[in-house]
């Protein structure tokens, strides 16, 4: 048994912002079958998660997202996905996700080549926080900060390199969140927490493309107290999504 | 024991504290790593003199900080002069060569020039790799008799072309940090070159150590492996008294 490697303070994670099935066409990795994407959750201490489906994000919103939607249960909350290549069938396709119950709508710039100044981003990013969507966004948060104004948005790609500017940008958007994913310098979490506080920080791990246990060990390790690691592996993210506990 | 093979002592140009050497003992105690070989934030970035110098001043007064003394390929009479100067201090057991940070590729004939005065001081080289580059950086360990060198980050998202450049050459070693954590990296490259060839590092006080601590958790290691990836590797290529 390896005795080097090993973390036994790993802390539960109750609610993941950043978790896919489904696909890429153009790189490796693994195949994102919803079974393995959950296995994969369950082996990391990951107790539910906000999942969307690459196939709304690369090919087919409507059919992905019902794919997604098939989903929920106990271990997913189904988040819908968008394409911005298309805004009028974003704008149709965020209707219909609002009726159908959904919490939340994931925009995926860099999959789709969109750049944060294009029309639809605005437009649609309006719509959905017109429906009550929180949104999910890559992308740099250096540029997609503008659109995203006035929003309840998780910035998935906050880069530590970045942290500064989203500092400054979440001091005049109560609505601005990131997640932890890439924010992996020795003080990230705490200067964030120190500047705007915990509440914008939500644990995510892009499961299964990107390795869960990284923020997790990052969290376990963080200088934030007990019941900051608790709202930071879930509670913010249940709060902002307004799910029960 | 953990030794760390790529680590940083000094201050960065992000929002972020972490220049001090206290900083450097608190993030390695978070993760059990004993020795940590670092460079110079300022030698790296700015002035390579004044950085190797002050870097000599911080490993006086540290038993688990080793040095990387660093080179840049632009400045072989420093590199020259340093190494003349400063591994008689006992305290620099490699070099550091950042080939962005200079605007010197491997291919370069600077950096070709520079890995040849460190195979001729017989010292390891971590040298700063991305993408296709490990492939460059084998070629140089071919072409140099003797040259030792870690490809730092294993190439990055290019650590496929890093397990071809380990397998190409006897001289190569691999160390794993990346801020980026695809799933699978490190265990893939583990499963795919020699268990001698590969090192801990993790880039801190850069990047915290959960990065690639986390990675290497992933990889779910054997023993033997874990015990060689951890330290067994590094003091042999550093040539540590570490028992």
């Amino acid at each position: 048994m390896n005795r080097l490697f090993t973390a036994g303070d790993l802390p539960p994670v109750t609610l993941d912002v950043d978790v896919l099935v489904g696909r890429y066409a153009d790189r490796p990795g693994p195949g994102g079958e919803p079974r393995e994407v959950t296995g994969a959750l369950r082996a990391n201490g990951i107790a539910r998660a906000a999942v969307a489906s690459l196939r709304a994000a690369l090919f087919d919103a409507p059919s992905g997202n019902d794919e997604a939607a098939a989903l929920a249960g106990p271990a997913v909350v189904p988040v819908g996905g968008l394409d911005l290549r298309d805004p009028l069938g974003a704008e149709r396709e965020v209707e219909r996700l609002a009726g159908r119950g959904f919490r939340a709508v994931r925009l995926f710039p860099d999959e789709q080549r969109v750049e944060p100044d294009f029309p639809a981003v605005r437009h649609v990013a309006r719509r959905a926080a017109e429906a009550g969507l929180v949104i999910l966004t890559g992308g740099d948060v250096r540029r997609w900060w503008r659109p995203m104004r006035g929003t309840t948005v998780v910035f998935l790609d906050t880069h530590f390199y970045h942290l500064g500017d989203f500092v400054v940008a979440a001091r005049d958007e109560p609505g601005f969140h990131t997640s932890t994913r890439l924010l992996n310098s020795p003080d990230a979490l705490e200067t964030i927490a120190e500047h705007v506080g915990v509440r914008r920080l939500l644990y995510g791990s892009r499961t299964p493309f990107h390795e869960p246990a990284v923020p997790r060990l990052r969290l376990a390790r963080s200088g934030l107290a007990p019941a900051d690691v608790a709202a930071v592996a879930g509670g913010n993210a249940r709060r902002i999504l307004e799910l029960p506990a | 024991m953990i030794i760390d093979v790529h680590a940083h002592w000094g201050p960065w140009f992000f929002s972020m504290e972490v220049g001090e050497v206290a900083t450097n003992l608190a993030v390695m105690d978070r993760y059990g790593i004993d020795l940590a070989v670092v460079s110079a934030t300022e030698a790296v970035i700015y002035d390579v003199a004044a950085g190797n110098r002050a870097m000599a001043r911080v490993l006086a007064g540290s038993d688990r900080l080793l040095g990387y003394l660093t080179v840049n390929p632009r400045r072989l009479d420093d590199a020259e002069r340093d190494l003349r100067e400063l591994l008689p201090t006992g305290r620099f057991v490699g070099v550091k060569i950042h080939t962005d940070y200079t605007g010197s590729p491997v291919t370069s004939p600077r950096t070709r020039a520079a890995l040849e005065l460190v195979a001729a001081y017989d010292l390891p080289a971590l040298v700063h790799t991305w993408d296709a580059t490990p492939l460059d950086l084998a070629q140089a360990c071919a072409d140099i008799p003797g040259l030792r060198a870690i490809a730092g980050h294993m190439g990055a998202n290019g650590w496929r072309h890093a397990v071809e450049a380990a397998n190409a050459v006897d001289r190569l070693w691999l160390e794993p940090c990346f801020s980026h954590t695809e799933a699978g990296r490190f265990a893939a490259v583990a499963a795919a070159v020699d268990p001698g060839r590969l090192l801990f590092g993790t880039d801190a006080t850069l990047i915290d150590p959960a990065a690639a601590y986390g990675a290497v958790l992933a990889a779910d290691l054997d023993a033997e492996l874990a015990e060689r990836v951890a330290w067994r590797n590094a003091a042999e290529l550093f040539r540590l008294d570490v028992d």
